[in-house]
């Protein structure tokens, strides 16, 4: 017991000596068992994503189309390209700005929604349920490609609605425009993702214990005092972790993107990870090493993004202690 | 006191009671009406596709925002299913959800179990690296993965799309099963141990215990790979046998931009047999998910 050599169980008991022998046994077996049970993991790890990540580094500083042998060192010269590519800036600043206006828009509409279809006295739950959770079911990209459909300036049927019930004189071309095709498509967004995290608030609100709101109905609170005072104070350590999920999950947007605008119109939906599509796959010669140091700026980014919000996460994490949520 | 305290909250709830349930009629008033307008707004663009489906090539192209198929027909189905391929594009989809799901799910309860009950040389470091890379962007590191892939002599096939689906991602689900194998009751492991389990018998008693956390990452990776676009995107470039529904579509809808109707076949028939699965299984997404929170 004094040397618990290199692989024993978290919390060994203190077995009696006359338990010795079946807890060697079960040692052996476990040294054999414990490379076995770590090797598909961390073999895919390695491959996909700790090697993906030191390969984009090295790719950063060379000019290679992946067909060459990688031998072209330039240095730093793909940075200073990117800092001075003005396309990167505008898709720099485009992935901000979705991430942020499609997390402020879609949180707290979904907590609503949340709060609303988790009421005991609503009537027909199940199948209000069902519709704001049925986006999800399209694929992101499918999504996109319906509303193409829906928002088509000539016959679509949103332009066709308004025009005939003489709302509009003109056709409205969201997606045409620089001004409205960024918020068009975070709405689209918005719309698609809704159920997830309309189901992330109702798994937090789930965590609230009854008796807590029955104890508020016997000291005569009302619907907002408890919203204000039992609800939200409980849900909020989980509301940050729910926050950070759907900020890094914005800055990630490439289907949509790639099937409602193609970057578009000029640049004005272009985001950094449809850039890197662009330089490195779309067209020969194709650049990975340039794209891989767009790639390198954006995981830092997304880096910066995350970090700023885990010291939130991890006063987050002692509240929920402290609840024992 | 403290006997007559909740007797006295028992009398005055239920004087208040008739008052609760005309409350909730009233409350009910406002927010049916209100939540039906909302809820078909929100599946109207369902619908389109849907009435869509069943319109002719050119009633499609006029109908504007009616929902209504005049005259109704049903071929765009077969034309979409056989013509277009999307019998193809469907079969892939199912494939690589399923594929990429099993794989997420085998590797990662069993590193997460590994991590939570056993200390070992180099585990503190691999925890810590699963840590500092759960956030990784997809898009900062698809160009190595396919340059692994394509030296794996796997590029253009479906081996090589499920491994770059199910390669990257799943650090989550790790942590998610070493935190819940980690608040599993000592006294379970010890009467294992008691009655001569093995490690392997062992894991088989604990692992059904994680039921809850199981549901979440079948739950989340599947939606998550049958709505995947920038692996397969990226993958299967130039190659529409590989296709799943998301890139085939969009391919289509390249290709055929005037056929409304075939398109809107296509996606009916992609999202039907999604739709019944969600609806039967839709009780365990929550009770799943509030499961992993509290684990």
């Amino acid at each position: 017991m004094a040397d618990p050599g290199p692989a024993v169980a978290v919390s060994e008991p203190r077995a009696a000596p006359g338990h010795r022998h079946w807890f060697q046994a079960a040692r052996d077996d476990s040294r054999f068992w414990i490379p076995v049970f770590l090797l598909p993991f961390v073999l895919l790890y390695f491959g996909f994503t700790l090697w993906p990540l030191l390969a984009t580094i090295v790719y950063s500083f060379f000019d290679w189309d992946g067909v060459q042998p990688l031998n072209q060192f330039i240095g730093v010269d793909n940075y200073t390209r990117i800092l001075s590519d003005p396309l990167f800036w505008s898709a720099f600043r485009n992935t901000l700005l979705f991430a942020v206006l499609n997390t402020v828009i879609k949180l707290p509409l979904t907590l609503l929604a949340a709060v609303l279809l988790t009421r005991r006295w609503l009537l027909f739950k199940r199948f209000f349920r069902t519709v704001f959770f049925l986006p999800i079911i399209l694929p992101v990209a499918l999504s996109g490609l319906v509303f193409t459909y829906l928002l088509n300036p000539s016959n679509g049927a949103l332009n066709s609605f308004l025009l005939e019930r003489g709302l509009l004189k003109q056709p409205i071309d969201l997606l045409g425009h620089d001004n409205t095709a960024l918020l068009a498509v975070i709405l689209i967004s918005v719309w698609q993702i809704f159920g997830q995290y309309m189901l992330y608030w109702m798994a937090a609100l789930q965590q609230v214990p009854e008796e807590l709101y029955e104890a508020a109905d016997l000291d005569g609170a009302n619907e907002r005092q408890k919203m204000l005072h039992v609800t939200i104070p409980l849900i909020r350590p989980v509301a940050v972790i729910i926050t950070l999920l759907a900020l890094v999950n914005a800055l990630h947007v490439f289907g949509i993107i790639v099937t409602l605008t193609a970057g578009g119109p000029g640049r004005a939906t272009y985001v950094v990870s449809y850039f890197i599509y662009t330089e490195a796959f779309q067209n020969a010669p194709f650049k990975y090493g340039y794209a891989s140091a767009a790639a390198l700026i954006f995981a830092v980014l997304a880096f910066v993004f995350v970090t700023g919000q885990g010291v939130l996460a991890r006063r987050a994490e002692q509240l929920r202690r402290q609840y024992g949520v | 006191m403290a006997v007559l305290s909740p007797t006295a909250a028992a009398i005055e709830s239920s004087q208040r009671r008739p008052f609760r349930v005309r409350r909730a009629l009233r409350l009910n008033l406002i927010a049916v009406p209100l939540l039906l307008v909302v809820s078909f707004l929100w599946a109207y663009p369902f619908l389109w596709v849907v009435s869509t489906a069943f319109k002719t090539q050119l009633g499609a192209f006029t109908a504007g925002a009616s929902l209504v198929p005049h005259p109704l027909v049903t071929t765009n189905f077969g034309r979409a299913w056989v013509g277009a391929a999307f019998s193809d594009f469907f079969a892939n989809t199912v494939v690589y959800a399923i594929s990429s799901t099993l794989v997420e799910l085998t590797k990662s309860a069993m590193c997460g179990y590994v991590l939570a009950r056993y200390r070992f040389p180099g585990r503190d470091l691999l925890y810590r690296l699963i840590i500092a890379t759960i956030f990784v962007p997809v898009a900062s590191i698809i160009i190595p993965q396919f340059v692994l892939i394509q030296n794996l002599g796997l590029l253009h096939t479906r081996l090589g799309v499920i491994l770059a689906m199910s390669g990257g991602a799943g650090a989550l689900y790790v942590l998610l099963f070493t935190s819940y194998f980690e608040h599993l009751p000592q006294d379970l492991f010890d009467a294992a141990r008691v009655d001569g389990a093995d490690f392997i018998q062992t894991f088989r008693l604990m692992l059904p215990l994680a039921r809850p956390i199981i549901a979440v990452v079948v739950i989340f990776q599947f939606i998550h790979s049958w709505n995947d676009f920038n692996i397969p995107l990226v993958f299967t470039l130039g190659q529409p046998s590989l296709q799943n529904l998301a890139v085939g579509l969009q391919a289509f809808h390249g290709s055929h931009s005037l056929d409304w109707a075939g398109f809107a076949a296509g996606m009916t028939i992609s999202f039907i047999p999604v739709l019944v699965v969600f609806v039967a299984f839709q009780g365990y997404f929550v009770r799943g998910l509030s499961g992993a929170i509290k684990g």
